[in-house]
This record gives structure tokens, sequence and C-alpha cells, in this order.
């Protein structure tokens, strides 16, 4: 089995895009969360949202049409695009048949849905247009990658809700280190949605004033939207190239609550299963983690199960292991967020900077962790997992170390 | 480790029968289940699921929370998981190494268009936050992983009309690198008026309501729904449990177009790239291969591409290779039809006979199909799944012996 390097990180965010600007502004504590802009949420209790602003696809969109695709593949090809200049490679030197894509989605494309609803309404079914079923369906996303890189490997969605971007990313390991690809482009995407907004919102999981993972007084999650890419290569490759290395993947672990298919498993069953694999398949152990990307989405429910599993997993020493959520500044991006957080678990291997968790001020008893609280630091982590829980009982964690030359 | 992932269960629900006897049956008499609905009114056509009782295998309750897709692979996980002897029915918790992949491309359309439609007709406040889980693309895995205690890996895979064949390897790899013990792998696509109405909307309905597989007359497809899974093990987990499978999971090929994400490359590079590969993983030669079971749906470009394909890879030997193209039985089922023609492949491959190409008459392309049972001797089938996405694979099944 070859080691799995990765070497480009391209993202489009709530808080902006590109590496750089996305690094900066997360360790600053930044928020991409406002008042939804993308549609009137005036009927709707609660108006909190994390959008991509000022997004321009025509910038990154080059060979495709982007009124013959929907926001999802539109992210997405951003992402790409930041990632594959990031990485510095040159794609035709590729043999293009061994270079694919694994793509993460919760919804894919909802606003082809909410477009034929509109248009049913308005000038009934007749008038549904025939680009309607060719680009709904999720597996367009990581076709059109596909097509804008002239891209002939494997390419797959792995629509597993809000814990995709780690299913993606581990399938995109699985394919590097057997050999069966010699790149793979691997990560999430989603658009904003009404309808996603609509589900949360019916749920009661919508924070009313700001997102706050892990404290006492936290009252939910903020939809949001975004992409993330990650380029991923055998390290030996990566070496030869001279390529800036940002962490090699180390290992994945997958699990299903067989629960319910909203609300986490009371005692995280799924969740410390999924870690335990991740850890095992990583060749590593509780005590080699240095910090946790948690899921954290901001719900009671989600924060406390996630401390109780990490907490039952590293006993005595879960308070040691530091564990923060970006989707306090960045909202919840869906299928794109375990990518996302991928990304900023890579960056806090390469620098040794660990994000914060913003809008922490009052502990709460039962999420008794280091959730890193307003301000990042510095601790120069060597291992890290990602969680990443998802409807359907769906958990997955990535094990990322620093690669050492 | 043994590197061999066997068949060890089948389940299947579809337009031509339920269960892998009835399923068996209806493609060796040469039957279709292209005809009329009875979801979309007088004079409309389908190769749907008709009269689908998913209580008659899951009993009555729990059903309600259910749309079509789950209730599909709900009965399609029971039927498997019975066979196979896995069955975690009477278990307290389930088995944490068994889990089920899905190859799908919708999940639920029709629910995540209702759940709109709903707000968008009587507000948002007024939805039924109960179905707000069935939109996700994953919840037909996740009503099945919850419905029969499966606790292993629950991954849902679209790879367009490839998603059913990319399932199956996903999970043989899973299986390989001993991720779990036994997996459910196939797909599920549910029938809605949404798809309908797309199908149409999008010029890949036969206007003559027939699937005519590589005819030079072909006008389109006929939509099917369903679902179709393999339990999937190791063969050495399967010995060990004292059975004696007897088909294997074989090589798998891949490759996208990268030309269009809405229309068939007729060059077919894509798809001759996808049956090399996968010959070459299973480390056999194409006169080795007995019988192919081939995607064509009917579809002007789409057959096309797959008979350049076959020529490509087989040349003169495609005279002798019989073909069957089953989806002018169960229709284009979409995500779910790489697994229906995985189990068709794989019934051939027992039978030693390719199955009938239902109503078949002529093709504009030379290929030994025929609208009877064809008799082969062999030990490898090919299974095709290509998509207008771009997206193609094959897969070659082995018989153990």
């Amino acid at each position: 089995m070859k080691r799995v390097a990765i070497t480009g990180l391209g993202l489009i965010t709530p808080i902006g895009a590109g590496r750089k600007v996305f690094w900066e502004r997360l360790l600053a504590g930044a928020s991409g969360i406002a008042t939804v802009a993308s549609f009137d949420s005036s009927a709707f209790p609660v108006h909190l949202g994390a959008e991509v602003k000022e997004f321009d696809p025509k910038q990154f969109v080059r060979l495709g049409k982007t009124e013959e695709m929907g926001r999802g593949s539109q992210l997405a090809i951003a992402a790409a695009r930041m990632s594959i200049e990031d990485s510095g490679i040159e794609l035709s030197s590729y043999d293009s048949g061994r270079v694919g894509v694994s793509m993460g989605t919760t919804s894919g494309e909802p606003r082809l849905v909410e477009r034929y609803n509109d248009v049913r309404k308005a000038d009934g079914l007749e008038a549904i247009p025939g680009d309607f079923l060719p680009q709904y369906p999720c597996n367009v996303i990581p076709s059109h990658i596909a097509v804008e890189f002239g891209l002939h490997g494997p390419c797959m969605m792995i629509p597993t809700a809000c814990a995709a971007g780690n299913y993606a990313i581990g399938y995109g390991y699985d394919l590097i280190r057997t050999g069966r690809a010699d790149l793979m482009l691997a990560g999430g995407a989603d658009a904003f949605s009404r309808i996603t907004y609509q589900g949360f919102s019916r749920l009661g999981a919508i924070a009313p004033e700001r997102c706050q993972p892990f404290d006492k007084n936290r009252k939910g999650m903020v939809p949001g939207e975004g992409a993330a890419v990650l380029i991923l290569e055998p390290l030996e490759d990566a070496r030869a190239r001279g390529a800036k290395i940002y962490a090699e993947v180390l290992g994945y672990g997958v699990s299903c609550d067989s629960h319910h298919m909203t609300a986490a498993h009371p005692k995280g069953d799924g969740a410390i299963r999924a870690m335990a694999m991740a850890l095992e398949g990583s060749r590593k152990t509780i005590t080699d983690v240095d910090y946790i990307s948690a899921h954290g989405t901001g719900t009671p429910t989600n924060d406390r199960v996630e401390s109780i599993a990490v907490r039952t997993l590293f006993g005595d020493r879960a308070g040691e292991v530091p564990m923060s959520s970006i989707k306090s500044m960045l909202g919840h991006t869906m299928g794109a967020a375990s990518a996302i957080e991928a990304v900023a678990c890579s960056l806090a291997l390469d620098t040794g900077v660990i994000p914060p968790t913003v809008n922490y001020e009052t502990p709460d008893p039962e999420c008794d962790l280091d959730y890193v609280p307003n301000h990042a630091r510095t601790t120069n982590p060597r291992v890290v997992l990602n969680n990443a829980y998802a409807f359907g009982g769906n958990n997955a964690s990535l094990c990322l170390a620093r690669y050492e030359a | 480790m043994s590197s061999r992932v066997v068949v060890t269960g089948t389940g299947v629900i579809s337009s031509i029968g339920a269960g892998a006897d009835d399923f068996e049956r209806g493609l060796n008499a040469g039957t279709t289940g292209v005809g009329p609905s009875q979801m979309f009114g007088a004079g409309t056509t389908t190769a749907e699921v008709r009269d689908f009782a998913p209580q008659n295998w899951l009993g009555p309750k729990g059903l309600r929370v259910l749309d079509r897709s789950a209730r599909l692979i709900c009965v399609s996980s029971h039927m498997a998981l019975c066979e196979a002897g896995l069955s975690q029915a009477d278990a307290e918790e389930g088995d944490p190494d068994l889990g089920l992949i899905c190859g799908t491309m919708f999940g639920g359309l029709h629910s995540i268009t209702s759940f709109d439609w709903s707000g968008l007709t009587e507000g948002p406040n007024l939805v039924n936050p109960m179905e707000f889980p069935n939109t996700v693309i994953n919840s037909p895995a996740g009503h099945a992983a919850i419905k029969h205690k499966l606790r292993g890996v629950n991954s849902t895979i679209c790879a367009g009309l490839a998603s059913g064949l990319y399932a199956i390897h996903y999970a043989a790899e899973f299986l390989r690198f001993g991720r779990a013990k036994a997996l459910l792998a196939g797909g599920v696509e549910e029938l809605c008026e949404e798809s309908f109405l797309g199908f149409r909307k999008m010029g890949a309905a036969s206007a003559s309501d027939s699937i005519r597989p590589f005819a030079a007359d072909r006008d389109g497809s006929v939509l099917g729904d369903g679902s179709a899974l393999w339990m999937l093990e190791t063969e050495d987990a399967a010995r060990a449990r004292g059975l004696t499978p007897v088909l294997e999971v074989g090589g798998f090929g891949s490759a996208h177009d990268a030309h269009s994400t809405s229309a068939f490359d007729v060059r077919a590079e894509g798809a001759t790239s996808a049956i090399r590969q996968a010959l070459a993983a299973s480390e056999i030669e194409p006169e080795q291969i007995a019988c192919i079971i081939s995607a064509a749906s009917g579809n002007r470009a789409g057959d096309l591409m797959e008979a350049r394909a076959l020529r490509n890879v087989f040349g003169d030997l495609l005279g002798e290779i019989p073909v069957s193209a089953p989806k002018a039985a169960f229709g284009e089922g979409l995500g779910v039809s790489g697994a229906f023609c995985a189990l068709a492949g794989g019934l051939a491959l027992v039978r030693q006979s390719a199955p009938p190409t239902a109503g078949f008459k002529e093709s504009e392309f030379r290929l030994r199909l025929s609208a009877e049972a064809q008799p082969f001797q062999g030990k490898h089938v090919l299974i095709n799944a290509f998509g207008c996405d771009g997206n193609n694979a094959a897969l070659i099944l082995n018989l153990r012996t």
C-alpha cells in the first residue's frame, strides 16, 4: 500500500475563498454567518445563514457553461480549480485516465428541485424544462469537474449527507494507496437551499442569534454552503516532484448508528466506532491524537453526544486533547463541511496552529472537554482526527498526520 | 486475508418479479415489465414495480415514514439478509461489521420535491418535519440500516447509471480491506412523477413506449424502478460459515468520458477503457468472456456507444459471445440498473445461459442478441453500465468451481 499525501487545498466558504484567505480569517475567528440573502426568509422564525458571498462562477468555470449547471457544481469547480493551482501540478503531465474525482454532498443540486417547483407553481408541470433531470442528480457534480479539467479516471459522488466529505476523501485515499489512481480530486460541495433551511427550521435546529458549539447556552446550528477539494497523490510522487505536502492521510473509519434518521445515538455508539476504526486503520492509538476537529454543529444534542463519544473513547485523556468546531464561524456547510474541516486539519498540521471555537462563553457540565475557546492556539499537532456525523446515522472520522521529511 | 469476494445472498424487487427466483423466471421467460403504469394514469407506460406490497416482507409496522425508495430497499435487503442467513431480526444489537452500500441517483426525489412543494404552497412553518430526513440522498440506505440493524459502513454511491456497479465494487474493496465482514451492495431507484416527467422532457423516453436495445428503429427508453442487492463476503468468511459460494465479484473498471454531463460520448473511449480495465483487473483475455450483459436501453447514442466499445474490445469475437440486453425486461432503472444487470449476469453465469432480450427482433449492430435464451460454457461474464453523465463502469463476475 502506498502512503498518501495531501498536496493541494482549494475551497470556497462563507468566510472566503482560497487557502490563504480562509486560514487567516479562520484563525482570526471571522464569521461567515449573516441574515439569509439568497431567498426571503421573512416567513421563517429564524433568519441566519452561512452563504458564500460575491461568488462569480465564471471566474472558475472556463470550459463548461455556468448556466448549464447548478450552484453545487459551480462551487465544486471553483474549489477544484483553486486546489489544482495550489498544488502546482500540471494536469497535462498525467495520464488523464488515472486522475479521478471523489466528491461528497448532502443535497447535490437542490436548487434544481426549487426551480422545478417554482415553474410548476407559476406555469404548470408541462413547463418543466428539459434540463431538470440531467442537471439534478448529484453525480453531475464530480462529472462537471471531470469535464472541466479533462479527467478520465474514476468519478463518483458519495452522498452520505453531512459526513460525505470524509467518505469522499476516504475513497480517494483508498484509490491512491491501492495504486488505482495517480491523482485524486476529493472533497465535498453543497449549495445553500430553501429546502435544507426549511427542514432544519422545522426541526427547531437553527440558532436564532449565533452559533455556539459546546457552550451551555447553545441553541442550534446555522445552515451553510461551500465546497472544498483536496489533491491526493502518492507520497513518493509528491516528494519526487518537490511538492508542498500539507499533511498525510493515515486512514479513516466509518460506521452507522442504526438508531434514528436524524438523532445521534445517545451514547455515541457509532461515533466511537468510527473514531476507533480510523485510529486502528492508521495504526495509531488515542495517545497519539493531538487535535480533534469536531463535527460540533451547535445543536444541544449533537455537541453533548460528540463530547460523550470522545470522553468514552479517550477516557482520562479526553480533556487533554483540544477539540474545536469551526462551524462556529462557517456554519454547517452540509456535505462540504467535513471536506472544509479536512482542509483546516491539513493547515493545522502544516502551520502548527489549531483554529478556535468562537462564541464560547459558558461551560456546559455535559460538554467538559477543551474546545479551544475563542482564540486560535499554537500546539504543533502531529496527528489529528476529523469527525463528521450525518442523517441516516452515518459517521466518518478521518485521521491525518503531519508530514515530516 | 482472502481477496476473493463472493455472493452469499440476493434480494431483488423489480417489474419482472420480486425475489431472486421470480426475477430469474421473468428474465428467462423473455417477459417484459414494460407495460401500463399504475402510478401515472391511463395510457402511460413504465417498468415500475406493480402492486407493491412491502408489508408482505416487512410487516405493517413502521412503513408510514418510508418513501417508495426506502420501502424498495428495505424489502430487497430483507430478502438478501435472510437468504444469506445474516438477518439481525432476533439480535438485540445488530452486528457492527454488517453494512450496506447503496447505489442510487436520486434517493427520494419525490420526497424532496414534495417537501419543497409543501413549503411553497402552505408556507415553511407548516411542513411536516418528519418528512425532512427523506429528502437527503442517503435516506433509503439510512432507513434500511435502522430497519435491519445494520451498524457497519453505510455508504450511498452516485455515479449515474453506473451507480450499482460502483457500489458493488466499493463494497468488495471494503471487504478486501477488512473494514467489514459482510456487506449488502447494489442499488435502488424509485419511479416518481418528477423522474417520469423529467425523463420525457429531456427527450429520453421512447415515443413508442417500448425498449428495443440496439434496434435500428430504437427510439428511447422506458423508466423502471426497484431495488437489487447482493450480500457480499470474503470467500474465507463464507466458507467459515459453511457456505459454498459459486459467484465471485471479479475485476472492475471505470472511466469518465470528460465530454459532457448530459450526452453519451459516441466515440466510446471511456466505455472501451472501462471494459479493458475490468479485463485487466481480472487478469483474463477478451476470449474468456462467455456472456455480455449490456447496458443498452434503446437510447440512440447510448446503444451506439456501447456497440462501438464492444467492437473495440472484442472485435470478431463478438460473433460468438452471446449478448443480453435485459433492460428490455426491467426497464431503465437509472441508479439501480447496474445492480439489476449484475444480478442478471450472476444468474446467467450460474445457469450457463444468457437470458433472452425481451421482444428482440433485429439489431443494427452485429451482436449475438436473441429473443431466446442462449446457452454458453464459460466462467466469466461481463456486465456494462454506461451513462450519459459520462460515467462508464464494467464489472466481471467469475464462476467458482
